[in-house]
């Protein structure tokens, strides 16, 4: 391996490798606009030239492969010199919009203008005038003056979505960032653009002017629209989801997210949460106390098995909860003997990229926690409350009426005598239901999911939810503790390690094992039924 | 424990108790009868000369560096000069500044939705003034935030716009000199 010293350290690379990862990788930070570590080579914006012994020249990093015995300098006058004349020259022609960009505070200009640039402008000429607050898609904003022409948009929209929407026109100074005619960018990775964006040229629509990005506190999460389990980073403040953005693990999602998973946050914040539980007395729903909404679920649980059999129950498990929580609703099924039990996942399109068909982030993860589908599935367990042999239903998350047929549902849910809903928002389901119980979202809990590939990861708790809410895995205890003898408590932590030692696919798992970049489960996974 | 004794050498006062107190209690009673005699003879002339100001009636004119709350400032064409930067919510120490800012079709694409100040808790240290790049908001002379309610200490938007011709010459002039822009 090729020895090479930078700033008097000595570093081995490999071979091949190029100059400004390698220093970035050893703690040697050298400015750059134009390199991103998924994208090709530019060399365009001129930011990471450093000396390098035995070039007459400054050289820019990112294109200059590592040689055996390299010495390389990245402060030295010349090359401090250097970054202040290209910091100089692109802010010529750069908008003084900081106080309204999105990106201040975010900013690579900014950043390297405090570190390397210098205080005052020698120009007097105007600033050239160019399109401002451009629609260039359903879910991105451009403004061309603030475009420094890295072009690292241009390489994402032909490198990774191959779409190739955007380019840079004309030449010289006359260099202009646009869209294709006739072409929006409209790829379902439009958003990405705006991330790797260096300056505030390429904005979402979605975070445009909402928040200043200083106020946000980042907490890190897994992404809950599909199977795939991108990385993300939740931003928050005041209690409220504000965007998301992709969090970097080359094994799930590289560095990028799709636009939907991105978008698709707003839920966390609606108005519409049920926040209170409500029990249906004298057929209207009305509001109650946890404890007497869950004293009256397990009390409708428990007639129904004692009564009727465990036959007469059935449960629809969601693929929005953790592991934690669907390993404590298969102990409370399994404490009630029933077997009825499936998983309602919706299923769409997927790509090659990133979206996966299952558009939920944790159906492997409910099976693996022995939530397996009985025989026949939804459509025969539906069939069996509308022929009356099924009484009570336990449906988790609000997925079911969009996987069966509307009218076997309506004749089921007709025929039930109870009827429990566990539901972020009041939907038409659980207006038909005879006891509802708020549930959280991803961003409210702490715990895991089970990606497509069998790769656990762990979310962390972003927003706080109203004092005395509980978790979906907290109400599963608390249903425990009404049915059995035992006192159950919920603790994510302690749950995940009681998954290790009861699922032998999860065998030694803890949050520690898990860690920022996930875990991979033992390659069969966990095959048994409720009951096992 | 063993203890041991140590003598302190304490510092004498300065000249005379005595001597500078008598010269206070002469100098008061000077300055207390001077104003009465003024006050007497202005009274006997039916042109009383008084000092007090009648405070809700009469108001004192501030020199421009007097820092009273904050308020917003407002252009010509009745919208406020803020571009919801977020630059006073940052700066302020007591966090008394609320700010969503929303997009308008003009060419100022942005501006506030909400801009509160939570005036009870405001302390008119001038911080905000100070950060503000649009010189958007600025110190008063209005120190009355006397509400029935919490609720009433806090001031919207339009409470707090104050029109640009009062400011220019007085506060906007101040933080011009002062803050070297």
């Amino acid at each position: 391996m090729p020895t090479i010293t930078i700033d008097g350290q000595t570093i081995e690379a490999p071979n091949g490798a190029m100059l400004l990862p390698t220093a970035l990788e050893n703690g040697v930070h050298i400015p750059h606009y134009c390199w991103h570590p998924k994208l090709s080579i530019d060399g365009s914006c001129r930011m990471c030239q450093v000396e390098v012994e035995g070039s007459p020249k400054l050289v820019i990093a990112c294109n200059m492969p590592i040689r055996d015995g390299m010495v390389v300098r990245t402060n030295t006058p010349a090359v401090q010199n250097t970054r202040r004349g290209v910091m100089e020259l692109l802010l010529v022609n750069h908008p003084l919009d900081c106080p309204i960009c999105d990106k201040a505070g975010e900013c690579l200009l900014q950043d390297y203008s405090y570190a390397f640039g210098s205080r005052h402008t020698r120009t007097e000429e105007p600033r050239r005038k160019l399109a401002k607050r451009k629609d260039i898609g359903p879910r991105m904003v451009l403004d061309q003056e603030r475009c420094i022409l890295c072009r690292r948009c241009v390489r994402f929209c032909r490198e990774v979505t191959g779409t190739n929407e955007l380019g840079v026109f004309n030449m010289g100074d006359h260099s202009v960032l646009d869209v294709m005619d006739g072409r929006p960018l409209a790829n379902d990775y439009s958003i990405n653009t705006a991330d790797i964006c260096p300056v505030g040229a390429l904005e979402s629509k979605d975070f445009h002017h909402k928040l200043r990005v200083w106020f946000l506190k980042k907490t890190p999460s897994i992404c809950p629209s599909c199977s795939n389990g991108c990385n993300v980073t939740v931003h928050h403040y005041r209690d409220r989801v504000w965007r998301m953005m992709p969090r970097r693990n080359d094994a799930v999602n590289e560095t990028w997210m799709c636009d939907h998973g991105r978008l698709n946050y707003q839920f966390v914040n609606s108005a519409e949460r049920l926040r209170q539980p409500l029990v249906r007395r004298n057929g209207t729903l009305e509001a109650c106390d946890w404890e007497d909404a869950v004293a009256e679920g397990a009390h409708q649980l428990g007639r129904a098995v004692r009564t009727n059999g465990a036959a007469s129950v059935g449960a629809v498990a969601s693929p929005h909860l953790t592991n934690e929580e669907n390993f404590r609703f298969a102990q409370l099924l399994r404490m009630l003997g029933v077997a009825t039990v499936d998983i309602a996942v919706v299923v769409g399109e997927g790509d090659t990229l990133l979206i996966k068909p299952e558009k939920a982030a944790n159906a492997r993860g409910a099976r693996d926690m022995g939530l397996q589908p009985a025989d026949g599935g939804l459509a025969a367990m539906l069939e069996a409350a509308a022929q009356g042999t099924l009484r009570v239903l336990y449906v988790c998350g609000s997925d079911l009426p969009q996987v069966v047929d509307a009218q076997l549902l309506d004749r089921a849910v007709a025929k039930l005598e109870c009827l429990i809903v566990q539901d972020i928002v009041r939907s038409p389901l659980a207006e038909r239901a005879h006891i509802v119980l708020p549930s959280l979202t991803f961003a409210e809990k702490t715990g895991t999911f089970t990606n497509h590939a069998g790769r656990v990861q762990q979310l962390h708790q972003a927003v706080a939810p109203p004092d005395g809410q509980p978790s979906d895995g907290e109400i599963f205890s608390r249903l425990l503790n009404y049915l059995g003898e035992a006192h159950w408590t919920f603790d994510p932590a302690a749950v995940l390690e009681e998954i290790g030692a009861a699922v032998p696919a999860y065998a030694g798992i803890t949050f520690a094992r898990v860690g920022p970049m996930g875990w991979v489960v033992a390659a069969a996974p966990a095959a048994q039924g409720v009951g096992a | 424990m063993a203890t041991r004794t140590v003598t302190v050498a304490r510092p004498r006062p300065r000249g005379r108790g005595w001597a500078m107190s008598a010269r206070a209690i002469v100098k008061g009673v000077w300055i207390a009868q001077a104003h009465f005699l003024r006050n007497l003879w202005g009274f006997m002339r039916r042109k009383p000369t008084v000092f007090t100001v009648q405070f809700p009636e009469e108001r004192l004119t501030q020199p421009n560096a007097f820092r009273g709350m904050p308020v917003l400032v407002q252009m010509d064409n009745g919208k406020e000069r803020c571009v919801a930067c977020g630059l006073c919510e940052w700066a302020c120490p007591t966090d008394c500044i609320t700010i969503y800012p929303a997009e308008t079709a003009d060419e100022i694409e942005r501006y506030p939705d909400v801009f509160d100040i939570d005036m009870s808790r405001c302390m008119y240290c001038g911080l905000c003034e100070e950060a503000c790049p649009e010189e958007a908001i600025v110190m008063s002379q209005n120190v009355e935030i006397a509400a029935f309610s919490r609720r009433g200490t806090l001031w919207h938007k339009q409470d707090l716009l104050v029109p640009v011709d009062k400011l220019t010459d007085t506060r906007l002039h101040y933080v011009r000199r002062s803050y070297d822009r």
